[in-house]
């Protein structure tokens, strides 16, 4: 597989990583010290990355930083045992400086601790081979400096107006990373990843209490696969004035009712919706075990996939780590599997799960490609990809119109669900009354909670492309925790019979 | 036929780079950052040398041998700052070169801001015999893994399963400024998890401290493979407002999120959360007291923070009574507070301080149970968020062992529920707390960990959410 982007070369020209022969060598290097009696399997992770972040406040604060690493990961199957090792890479990363070696050492010395228990198997692999990168148009890391910093100071200053803000927190993100990837079945990858984001959240105070609204996400804010135009592309001045006004209008809005009711659910909400109550629930790791000390398990079993009832006929959730623009995009996941479509819930039957290669052998199953870790550290465990809710059809008036009565909530305030990832409560910063298909008032404190089934069950309709929006968000699993960074989307959804005002 | 090569060949778990190595990457890392015009400057290394063993079931599934560092510089120009990271050591003497270059450019776009205060000069080996402890340098593969074989084989004895991790790490933290501050530490973590699962009752226990030794690691899997025996047949808890003894670890993740209800500088400086609000007010009983202490007997106590500055005691609810708040250099000038020694820089967010090492005082009960005539056991909470911070109010659901509790004995297991309640006004509610501490990590906190004992709760509300 290979991918040229018509993208300016500088965004992807940078690092000691960029320099595929010099990789190639610590990798065959790594390999090669990996070739003990015994080994089926070895692979190579080797990751350099760099972050820069910008955060002002209204208080005048500001942090700036820049975040550089590299660092290999090896990982082999030895007489049925795994082992995993990883050493960052202190200077040029050049080959011979030992970081290879070491790592590849370590990782037979740990697989063979754990040699004569159940034997991990992992059927062959043809090799897949090339180069990918995400498409940039405008680099990151070449906007001048005044640029960032004069948006940043609109914002804040947008999102300050009314009187009753007492913080306002604004910052722009950028990420650039090498990622190469080889093993001894003979894949040689080499993917450039770029993604740039922006978070804004507003406070406002008074003697009744804090509200919160934030843009273009509560969670983090919002990154995207791609360049500044994703920044640019934002509005974020005038979405600074709305979130800065409507944290103030919170704090005299009547607080949300309980009972139970139709509630139309925005996307930012929904990204979180999926990625809590399905993407999590259908990790194949958890529904076989593994997490079972940590994460958690599943209320899924194995013997579900393929024909439990996850949702109504609305409902077909997707991974598609192709499609352009997310966190969850790339062409390779970090075991070398090349991505595919993969429908996960079609019309509200469970299809597919996400699963890596050893997890996937283990229900006898092909992988859905869906092995992540975090740089060059972590074991590679199945995570969310590209998850997404197919969008149906019609506008969000139109979508409130067919619900008549009810509330249309957005943007979420706290998340919790339980480790079978089946009863969940969530609160959500912002809600407003909806009277025969109109919005009129606007609400705070709303919170909804359910089990998943009967959620995804009373799911009445999607709205449609055009209310499409995509988000990026980080997630934690693993011992230890390791991030995962992942594409979660949504059009607004109609979902009846929930149970609203749960909080207690 | 042979016997199989288990062999590893370890040696005890050593420091990922050493005093001289991290001291000088941070003395050259402030040096080319003044040599480069900064009006201040200073620098940290935190490294991470660790090996964790992961098992399910029968196998062990994720041995994981891990070494990580970074090299941060903070450099600041006419009070405008910017830090550049790196793991790569070889390039100390340029990045603090790069971030004056970037603070320089943030004088210019935003204008001059007073400088922070600067911690007092320390050259200082904090050597501190309590943070290394070679038992736990001592643990490596092969032995973890025969710990991991034995579990299993317990649990397996019992018709069950067994799934958890054990680990332990080598964290090192070096501080240098530019005002003569140069202190180095380092510190073993020993850490173990465990679920045992007996047809659908399960049980866990999660402990971590500086030494091995502490964790029992023989008495918890036994203990824990019994109560998961005895947690079979689950039922559904009606739901209602239960007399609840919470266990160890369930007390440890009510007070996880203690920061979030104020008691940072931060929050101080805007006015919000218990410390600016309600100071000196009685929210919890007189017998609770919760404080962040880097000095702490149990967990991982740690001297000093990223910014140099010794981190003390910081008594959050004294008797009850709301306290004092944790800050970093930037939080205490804000506020007007004075620095505790807790900066933190996390992943995707702004610098802010936080408390690291939350521990709750131990009781003198030794039997909880004892005082509930109809109640609730809970060993474990989970997936705690915060929903109204100046209520204390958290969501989330109870896990694992929990049973209902009749005339002061163990009765009925009940599967997980949901909660949404006051933290202030549960601790209010206790009326006994408990001897034994379990410390347990706090996520996303670096060397972060909240240690506690089990509380007696007069009334918890219990259903709700579905």
């Amino acid at each position: 597989m290979s991918t040229s982007a018509a993208s300016p070369p500088t965004a992807h020209d940078w690092g000691d990583l960029a320099d595929d022969v010099r990789a190639s060598r610590l990798m065959e290097e790594a390999l090669a010290a990996t070739e003990v009696a015994g080994l089926s399997f070895a692979d190579v992770r080797l990751v350099e990355a760099e972050e820069l972040r910008l955060y002002t406040a209204r208080s005048g604060d500001l942090d700036e930083r820049s975040e550089h690493s590299a660092g290999i990961g090896v990982r082999v199957l030895l007489d049925g045992a795994w082992g995993f090792a990883a050493v960052p890479l202190s200077g040029p990363a050049a080959p011979g400086d030992g970081a290879p070696r070491q790592a590849a050492e370590h990782a037979v010395r740990s697989a063979r601790a754990g040699s004569g228990l159940a034997r991990a198997e992992l059927p062959p692999r043809a090799p897949s081979s090339g180069r990918w990168e995400v498409p940039v148009e405008l680099d990151p890391f070449a906007v001048r400096d005044e640029e960032r910093h004069l948006l940043l100071q609109e914002v804040v200053r947008a999102a300050s107006a009314p009187h009753a803000v007492r913080s306002v927190t604004a910052g722009l993100n950028a990420k650039r990373q090498h990622k190469h990837y080889a093993d001894s079945e003979g894949s040689r990858q080499h993917q450039h990843l770029v993604e740039s984001g922006a978070v804004l959240q507003a406070t406002a105070v008074d003697a009744s209490g804090v509200q919160r609204r934030s843009y273009p996400n509560s969670f983090h804010g919002n990154t995207a696969a791609g360049g500044w135009e994703y920044v640019t592309g934002l509005s974020l001045p005038s979405e600074a004035a709305r979130v800065g006004e409507e944290a103030a209008q919170l704090l005299t809005a009547p607080h949300a009712p309980a009972g139970t009711a139709s509630v139309v659910i925005g996307p930012a909400q929904m990204a979180l919706q999926i990625h809590e109550s399905v993407g999590h629930a259908i990790e194949l790791d958890r529904i076989l075990g593994d997490e079972t000390n940590f994460a958690g398990t599943s209320w899924v079993q194995p013997a579900d996939i393929g024909s439990l009832r996850y949702g109504s006929p609305a409902v077909t959730i997707v991974a598609d780590p192709t499609l352009p623009g997310t966190r969850g995009t790339f062409a390779w996941d970090d075991e070398g599997t090349p991505a595919v479509r993969r429908t996960l819930v079609g019309e509200g039957v469970l299809r597919e799960v996400l699963s890596s290669r050893e997890s996937a052998a283990r229900h006898g199953r092909e992988t859905s490609g869906a092995a992540r870790s975090d740089g060059w550290a972590y074991l590679p465990v199945p995570f969310a990809t590209n998850v997404y809710l197919e969008p149906g059809t019609g506008s969000l008036p139109e979508l409130l119109d067919r619900m008549g009565d009810g509330y249309y909530v957005d943007d979420n305030r706290s998340w919790s669900i339980d480790d079978r990832r089946l009863a969940f409560q969530f609160g959500t910063e912002v809600a407003w009354e909806v009277r025969r298909g109109r919005r009129g008032r606007l609400l705070r404190g709303f919170s909804y909670g359910g089990m998943t089934p009967q959620f995804w069950g009373s799911v009445e309709a999607v709205a449609g492309p055009e209310e499409f929006r995509s988000f990026g968000m980080p997630c934690g699993k693993g011992e230890p925790k390791q991030w995962g960074f992942l594409g979660h989307g949504a059009a607004p959804t109609l979902v009846r019979s929930v149970r609203i005002g749960v909080m207690g | 036929m042979s016997a199989p090569d288990r062999s590893t060949g370890a040696s005890p778990l050593r420091a990922a780079v050493g005093r001289d190595r991290a001291l000088s990457a941070c003395h050259a890392a402030v040096a080319s950052a003044l040599a480069a015009g900064a009006d201040q400057a200073s620098a940290f290394l935190a490294a991470r040398n660790a090996g964790y063993t992961r098992f399910a079931q029968n196998r062990v599934h994720q041995p994981q041998d891990i070494c990580e560092w970074t090299l941060m510089v903070r450099a600041e120009v006419d009070g405008r700052a910017s830090r550049v990271a790196t793991t790569d050591l070889q390039a100390a003497s340029t990045i603090g070169e790069r971030a004056t270059e970037r603070a320089r450019a943030l004088a210019v776009a935003y204008g001059h801001l007073p400088a922070l205060r600067v911690v007092a000069a320390a050259e200082a080996d904090d050597h501190d015999a309590s943070l290394w402890l070679e038992d736990t340098a001592a643990w490596d593969t092969g032995a973890r893994t025969a710990a991991a074989r034995a579990t299993m084989a317990e649990a397996d004895r019992a018709g069950g399963a067994a799934y958890g991790m054990y680990g332990h790490a080598a964290t090192e933290l070096a501080t240098v400024t530019a005002q003569g501050v140069s202190r180095y530490a380092r510190a073993t973590e020993a850490v173990g998890g465990l679920t045992v699962r007996i047809g659908d009752g399960t049980s866990h226990w999660t402990d971590v401290d500086r030494s091995l030794g502490v964790l029992d690691l023989e008495a918890a899997a036994a203990r824990t493979v019994r109560e998961a025996h005895a947690g079979q047949h689950r039922v559904d808890l009606p739901d209602g407002t239960y007399d609840v003894v919470l266990g160890p670890l369930a007390t440890g993740a009510l007070l996880e999120r203690i920061a979030a209800f104020g008691f940072t500088g931060e929050a101080v400086a805007d006015g919000v959360g218990a410390v600016a609000r309600r100071p000196g007010e009685l929210v919890a009983a007189t017998a609770v007291d919760v404080a962040d202490d880097p000095g702490a007997p149990r967990g991982l106590p740690f001297p000093f923070d990223l910014e140099g500055t010794t981190s003390v005691r910081v008594p959050l609810l004294d008797q009850g009574r709301v306290a004092q708040a944790v800050t970093d250099l930037a939080s205490a000038a804000r506020s007007g507070l004075a620095p505790t020694g807790h900066a933190h820089i996390a992943r995707e967010e702004t610098p802010h301080a936080v408390p690291a090492s939350i521990t709750m005082a131990g009781g003198a009960t030794e039997d909880l149970l004892a005082g509930v005539e109809r109640g609730l056991y809970v060993q474990r909470l989970w997936y705690l968020n915060v929903i109204d911070p100046e209520t204390t109010t958290l969501t989330g659901g109870s896990r694992d062992a929990c049973f209902l509790v009749e005339e002061g004995r163990l009765a009925q297991p009940v599967a997980p529920a949901r909660f949404s309640e006051s933290v202030f006004g549960a601790l209010a509610r206790v009326d006994a707390i408990g001897s034994e501490i379990l410390a347990q990590p706090l996520m996303n906190v670096w060397n972060g960990c909240v240690s506690a004992p089990a509380v007696r709760v007069r009334g918890f509300r219990f259903g709700g959410a579905t």
